[in-house]
């Protein structure tokens, strides 16, 4: 029964049926006594690893991300008051923000809810971040991913900056860096000695989800 | 020899010119930066004689800086260099204010209705964008009291001197490149009105009145335009219709919401278009909008703009896809063309002399020239891609 209801979950959210729905089927999952982690691992992380796959595979595009993402929210209103009990596991924490002097905000967001979704505990700075702001919540979480947003290539500079100071501040070895956005490139993360340049927001949270797999 | 707009007019109807056109759109940044690498001042400055002041108190005319042109200093021609004098905007406008600041920020009312938040400090004014933090429209209730600044009978959409002899003359004798109709395609106007992310999810959430506004964008579209394609009919020799809905990974909207919520609109706005005779329509997106072409050219539109390459966009394999029915403009990398020698010339020419024997191309960079390209490097490319133009 919880199985079939759990696998409901996944088909609703994967086939982006429709609010209410998804919102019901958590509810019937929390009053049959399903554990909490099981409804997020098996039910909705799942429908949303069906969804990133879609996109990948160019069925799905932006709206449907978007959609997904969500749908995906109003489960987890559902889901709040239970979540601190229910030893849901961190996969991570990702420090995310658009760097200096770019106020570029969509594809960060979108990579922010996903990761979250995804199961990281995800602090994201917003956008025109000093790379000081970028040292100093990485030491205060010990966060092991730095994700990097920038959409023009004046301010795409700005990535090396914050690796720089990165290695200054001595950090380097036990951060993760991902840049993202429309001005970077594979090269030119190689170029500034980044770890990963991901060129959306899910082929991003899979990377992470890699990262800390081996670690 | 052909003039520009002979070139442009050849190409986009899949003739061959005497020599390839070439069009480029530049940043103003762009312009300001290269009069200090030592672009002359005096060939790209546009100066135009103005009432002054123009309260039309004083009855005298002083020279006035109104802009540059770069196009005929460098020989290449520009886009909108003869456009329809049509405002298919909110009117009236927005009162364009400032809502509050600090030391680093402001934030905006535009004048289309969106807040805007900009950083104020000089060093990052330039070749910025501001991040836009609130949008006129966000649902029903919003969008009915946004409508009623779309009225397309308002006098103000028509410049007050819309005599149709005199356009008709000028559009007639304008032949420095292409004239030019441009509005904005239905996703170019929700996400304008909407934002990004709301106008993309309403198809999910409200798809009624996404079809209503799409059914709305139609007929102010066509009702506003009608006088201007009526008298102007193929004098017009190209309608420009913005979208910009695509980003790297790919289009915005599916092609199955693209089927049903922008199809049926955009074949009655090209079927009004066509039959004034104006059949020539370039959509301009960034991004990677491959998944998207077929619907796109069941639409109507018959050429896209830039062809971005870092978005995975090819123009020599799109027109081996679809030959005719697709003119295309641009796909020069920017980033290669800017690094100027071998790495330019290979860009040039890997590209240019393929796409000239395809035909139905306009050579220029795949988006507008930035202010990281700097004027030796934009003269190196501009000296060596004039040798490959002609025929």
């Amino acid at each position: 029964m919880s199985v079939n209801l759990l696998q409901n979950i996944v088909t609703t959210l994967s086939e982006l049926e429709d609010s209410g729905k998804i919102k019901r089927l958590v509810q019937e999952a929390l009053s049959q006594g399903i554990p909490v982690a099981q409804i997020v691992e098996a039910g909705l992380r799942k429908g949303l690893d069906a969804i990133g796959k879609k996109y990948e595979h160019g069925e799905y595009f932006l709206s449907e991300l978007l959609f997904g993402a969500a749908l995906m929210n109003d489960a987890f209103e559902i889901l709040e008051p239970h979540l601190k009990l229910a030893g849901v596991e961190n996969k991570g924490t990702i420090v995310l923000g658009t760097v200096r002097g770019d106020m570029h905000d969509i594809g960060k967001n979108i990579f922010g809810m996903f990761a979250k979704a995804a199961g990281f505990d995800v602090h994201d700075l917003g956008v025109d971040v000093e790379p000081a702001c970028f040292i100093e919540k990485l030491k205060e979480t010990e966060a092991e991913i730095l994700a990097l947003s920038a959409l023009l290539t004046t301010t795409r500079q700005e990535m090396k900056t914050i690796i720089d100071q990165l290695s200054h501040a001595g950090i380097r070895v036990k951060v993760r860096v991902m840049v993202g956005g429309n001005a970077v490139t594979k090269d030119f993360a190689k170029e500034i000695g980044a770890d990963y340049a991901a060129i959306d927001a899910v082929e991003g949270v899979e990377m992470c989800k890699r990262w800390m797999m081996e670690k | 020899m052909m003039t520009p707009r002979e070139r442009i007019k050849a190409v986009i109807h899949f003739k061959k010119p005497d020599v390839l056109p070439w069009s480029e759109t530049f940043y103003d940044e762009t312009t300001v930066t290269w009069l200090m690498q030592g672009l002359p001042a005096d060939r790209v400055t546009m100066i135009e004689w103005v009432m002054n002041s123009r309260d039309g108190v004083l009855l005298l005319n002083w020279p006035a800086v109104m802009g540059f042109n770069p196009w005929a200093y460098f020989g290449c021609t520009d886009f909108f260099g003869c456009k329809v004098p049509i405002d298919v905007g909110p009117l009236p406008r927005y009162k364009l204010r400032v809502l509050k600041t600090n030391d680093r920020y402001e934030e905006l009312m535009t004048e289309t209705g969106a807040v805007a938040r900009r950083i104020k400090k000089g060093e990052y004014m330039w070749y910025n964008m501001p991040m836009f933090v609130e949008f006129p429209v966000r649902d029903r209730k919003s969008w009915e009291e946004y409508k009623r600044r779309l009225n397309p009978k308002d006098p103000r959409r028509y410049p007050k001197d819309w005599e149709k002899d005199a356009y008709l003359e000028v559009f007639e004798k304008y032949q420095a490149g292409n004239t030019i109709l441009v509005f904005n395609g239905f996703y170019g106007f929700g996400a304008e009105i909407m934002g990004i992310p709301t106008f993309n999810l309403m198809f999910y959430r409200d798809p009624q009145l996404m079809h209503e506004i799409a059914a709305y964008w139609e007929d102010f579209i066509v009702q506003t335009i009608r006088d201007a394609v009526e008298t102007l009919k193929d004098r017009i020799d190209m309608i420009y219709w913005w979208e910009d809905m695509a980003e790297k990974h790919g289009p915005c909207v599916s092609p199955k919401l693209y089927r049903e919520f922008f199809l049926p609109h955009y074949k009655r706005v090209v079927s009004f278009l066509k039959k004034n005779k104006i059949d020539r329509i370039m959509m301009d997106s960034d991004g990677n909008i491959n998944p998207l072409l077929d619907s796109v050219i069941d639409a109507g539109i018959t050429g896209i703009w830039p062809l971005e390459v870092n978005s995975g966009m090819d123009a020599i394999a799109v027109k081996k896809k679809y030959g005719n029915k697709l003119f295309l403009a641009g796909n020069l990398d920017k980033r290669e063309l800017a690094k100027g020698g071998e790495t330019m010339r290979r860009e040039i020419d890997s590209k240019v002399p393929a796409l000239k024997e395809m035909g139905g191309y306009i050579a220029g960079a795949d988006h507008l020239i930035h202010v990281e390209f700097t004027l030796q490097k934009f003269n190196e490319y501009v000296e060596y891609l004039k040798k490959c133009l002609p025929y």
